[in-house]
């Protein structure tokens, strides 16, 4: 197997004037559970989606499992499983059917699909709403279920971004045990988020990215140098507001 | 707050254009075509002033068919700019007796609103003749336009109530949407079966001089005829009405900005569906999602529509003259249109085309899974369509040609439709959104693609109308087979290359498509 699971060589992106992504580089080890932080707007996901083979990069290569995405994308695919953030769902399908349409579509057989959707609707604890309709659902149970669709040919590498936003606390403590157990069994996990606090419990890797500049990479021991990865993530992003805050704001005025 | 407002609904409509040159230079063609429109029809009731002969009632039916258009069309089919829903301020908390007639004025800033205005006036020229009776047109038009919006406005807020449900929207959108292209024929025939026009516009101008939507339009007529009983009650009526949809408008106004419409109830399917009767490959699981779609997608449901509504719009239109020729058209229309119909579907699709993208599924899977949805829903009306007029009219020797015909079309404008997906996305409503709604300008780029796709496939079927034509023309049946032949060797040698072609696109270009599907939400 590749030692290094997801290589992001170089990587850029331009939307006009602004610059997304700037020439980033990042490694991730095969058997890791990496963490990316950064701000809002700071290029997660538009380096995310130039990772996975949603947004075709100006410049640079993502290696998935030592296959260059954009140049060999059906193979790459194969062992990548990708949870996007800001997509819709084909949400007239039932949740069953969704899962079942994600196995199919990548020419998995129609028992082990079946049986891989049932296990993943229940650890999901989506077996009683298998049959709802995934517009129906609310957002948590949308990113459970898309979640299900991107784990359900036991892919080497996946993607996550943004897996734990509007979850609750009991799914997301699920997800996160189903997620330990893939990255002890050998498999790759990158995970976007903004709670500092879960990525330094939860990972073993991070890199922060801040206005499409990589701040810093490694271990989370490694990068959090000593202190809380928050107050590193401060440090290394800056933007903390250092004079008075909102004077007006108690509720004594008014 | 109420100039915040208005400031507010300004800023919005250009912004929207701002964020796509496309989009505003089609509103602005549109927008003069409109004008055009309204400087033709103000010229023209300058210019026949003299001679009409019923300028009351004329004014009464135009009047009362812009306020039935307002009335029917924004809040039931084309949707209307939501931008300042009320029930998006819900969360500010402005004092609803301000708030509301600050949205209800916002409404009235819109491109159809302002042309409704220059429209009307224009037409209260043909009583240029008269200067009193002149003015009394002119402020009647203003405010017969006024009410117009306002019934717009009004039923907008009792859709959007009753559209949360989502069973009830995708039914009521379906059978309105007959029920209005029906209504031509319907009118026509009734109008045909007037003797005169004065046999149909006295009456029906009399009792909609009474009612909301004419009452304001009937006053420069009853001036002018010097009806002082009926220009008096017209008056007090018009007042009356406008007052009280004001305020019904502003109390639903309010209460839209305090409670918004409780949010729908889940709907379930058991089961797997097309998924479990469906070959287990890729472009099998293409092909049940698609056709789930196709039952369960009211953007979709509209093109299936289309499949008894042409026949009828014929009949009709053949009842009127005697001549049901154009049944025969049928088959191969409904072919074109029937495949036409999925030249949209990465863009219906929007982002959930991730999952395709991501999935890594080829082009040519995805192509033909769409293809054989599409043909699966289509081949029996349109075998239906191709034989049931030769052989109801007893010319049994047209089925060949007809077949020939009507099964190229299909194939063919198949086989272009998954190049054209493949490589155009169009704005189209979102999934879930009322499918009658277009985005601004949207409008004029679809008609021209779909023109242009639509004129290539007649080019494409040259090869068969050349036989077919003869066929009809000589009753011949032998020149019928060789336009089936051919018919069915180029249909599917197009559909084949189609798919060949836009699944290497697809291949090569699906990330492209998939940015191109997130600008549209």
């Amino acid at each position: 197997m590749n030692p290094i699971a997801l290589d992001i060589r170089s990587l850029a992106k331009q939307f006009g004037a602004k610059v997304a992504v700037n020439n980033v580089s990042l490694q991730v080890p095969a058997g890791s559970f990496y963490g990316l932080v950064g701000p809002n707007g700071a290029g997660k996901t538009t380096m995310l989606s130039m990772a996975t083979g949603l947004l075709r990069p100006d410049a640079g290569s993502a290696l998935v499992n030592g296959i260059d995405i954009w140049a060999d994308p059906h193979a790459a695919k194969a062992t990548l499983g990708v949870l996007a953030d800001g997509v819709r769902q084909f949400d007239r399908l039932t949740g069953r059917q969704l899962v079942t349409y994600s196995g199919l579509l990548r020419g998995m057989d129609r028992e082990e699909v079946a049986i891989r959707t049932e296990d993943l609707l229940r650890v999901m604890d989506l077996t009683q709403d298998g049959d709802k309709l995934v517009v129906d659902y609310s957002a948590g149970m949308t990113k459970k279920i898309s979640l299900a669709t991107a784990m359900i040919h036991s892919p080497n590498l996946l993607v996550l971004d943004e897996p734990f936003e509007a979850v609750d606390p009991v799914s997301a403590a699920n997800i996160r045990d189903i997620l330990n157990g893939y990255v002890q069994l050998g498999g790759t996990v990158i995970v976007s988020s903004h709670v500092m606090d879960l990525v330094q419990r939860m990972c073993t890797h991070v890199a922060v990215i801040a206005d499409g500049v990589l701040k810093a990479q490694g271990t989370v021991d490694d990068v959090r140098a000593g202190k809380s990865l928050e107050e590193r993530f401060v440090d290394l992003v800056g933007g903390r507001a250092t004079n008075e805050g909102l004077s007006w704001l108690r509720t004594s005025s008014n | 707050m109420v100039a915040h407002i208005l400031q507010l609904k300004l800023r919005l409509l250009g912004n929207g254009f701002k964020r796509s040159t496309g989009q505003l230079v089609a509103v602005i063609i549109g927008g003069l075509y409109a004008l055009g429109m309204v400087v033709l029809l103000s010229g023209a009731s300058w210019a026949t002033a003299e001679q009409n002969p019923f300028p009351g009632q004329l004014t009464i039916i135009i009047g009362s068919a812009v306020v039935l258009g307002w009335a029917v069309i924004p809040p039931l089919l084309t949707g209307v700019d939501l931008t300042l829903e009320p029930a998006r301020f819900v969360h500010f908390g402005i004092d609803t007796k301000v708030l509301a007639p600050a949205l209800v004025l916002a409404g009235f800033i819109s491109v159809p609103a302002v042309l409704t205005f220059l429209g009307l006036l224009g037409a209260s020229m043909m009583w240029r003749l008269d200067p009193a009776v002149l003015a009394l047109a002119l402020v009647s038009a203003v405010a017969t336009a006024i009410m117009a919006v306002l019934v717009c406005q009004y039923l907008t807020i009792m859709a959007t109530a009753l559209r949360s449900k989502r069973r009830f929207r995708e039914l009521t959108f379906a059978l309105l949407f007959l029920l209005l292209v029906s209504l031509g024929p319907l009118l026509s025939s009734v109008f045909a079966a007037a003797e005169s026009i004065a046999d149909w516009i006295n009456p029906i101008s009399a009792v909609l001089a009474y009612t909301p939507l004419g009452a304001f339009a009937a006053l420069p007529g009853a001036l002018a005829t010097g009806n002082m009983a009926q220009l008096a009650l017209c008056a007090v009526l018009g007042v009356v009405y406008l007052v009280g949809l004001y305020l019904l408008l502003v109390r639903a106004t309010g209460a839209a900005t305090v409670a918004p419409p409780a949010q729908q109830r889940a709907a379930t399917a058991r089961g797997l569906g097309f998924f479990k009767l469906l070959p287990a490959t890729p472009t099998g699981a293409v092909a049940a999602r698609s056709l789930t779609y196709w039952f369960k997608d009211p953007r979709y449901a509209l093109s299936i529509l289309m499949v008894p509504m042409l026949p009828l719009i014929f009949w009709f239109a053949g009842r009127q003259s005697g001549e049901y020729t154009m049944m025969f058209a049928l088959g191969p229309l409904i072919g074109i249109l029937m495949g036409f119909a999925i030249s949209a579907d990465v863009s219906y699709d929007n982002t959930a085309f991730a999952l395709h993208v991501l999935t890594g599924v080829s082009g040519k899977a995805d192509r033909a899974g769409r293809v054989m949805a599409c043909f699966a829903i289509g081949i029996i009306p349109l075998l239906l369509a191709a034989t049931l007029p030769a052989i109801l009219s007893d010319q049994l020797w047209r089925l060949p040609s007809d077949l020939g015909l009507s099964l190229a079309a299909f194939l063919v404008s198949l086989g272009v439709s998954s190049v054209v997906s493949a490589r155009y996305t169009y704005a189209v409503p979102l999934p879930g959104e009322n499918p009658m709604k277009t985005p601004p300008g949207n409008g004029l780029r679809v008609a021209l693609t779909q023109m242009g796709t639509m004129g290539f496939m007649a080019v494409l079927l040259i090869p068969v109308i050349i036989p077919a034509v003869i066929s009809w023309t000589t009753q011949s049946q032998v020149a019928g087979f060789i336009a089936l032949g051919i018919g069915l060797l180029l249909g599917v040698g197009m559909l084949i290359g189609g798919v060949h072609l836009g699944g290497k696109w697809f291949d090569r270009r699906q990330s492209e498509l998939m940015q191109a599907v997130m600008i549209n939400r």
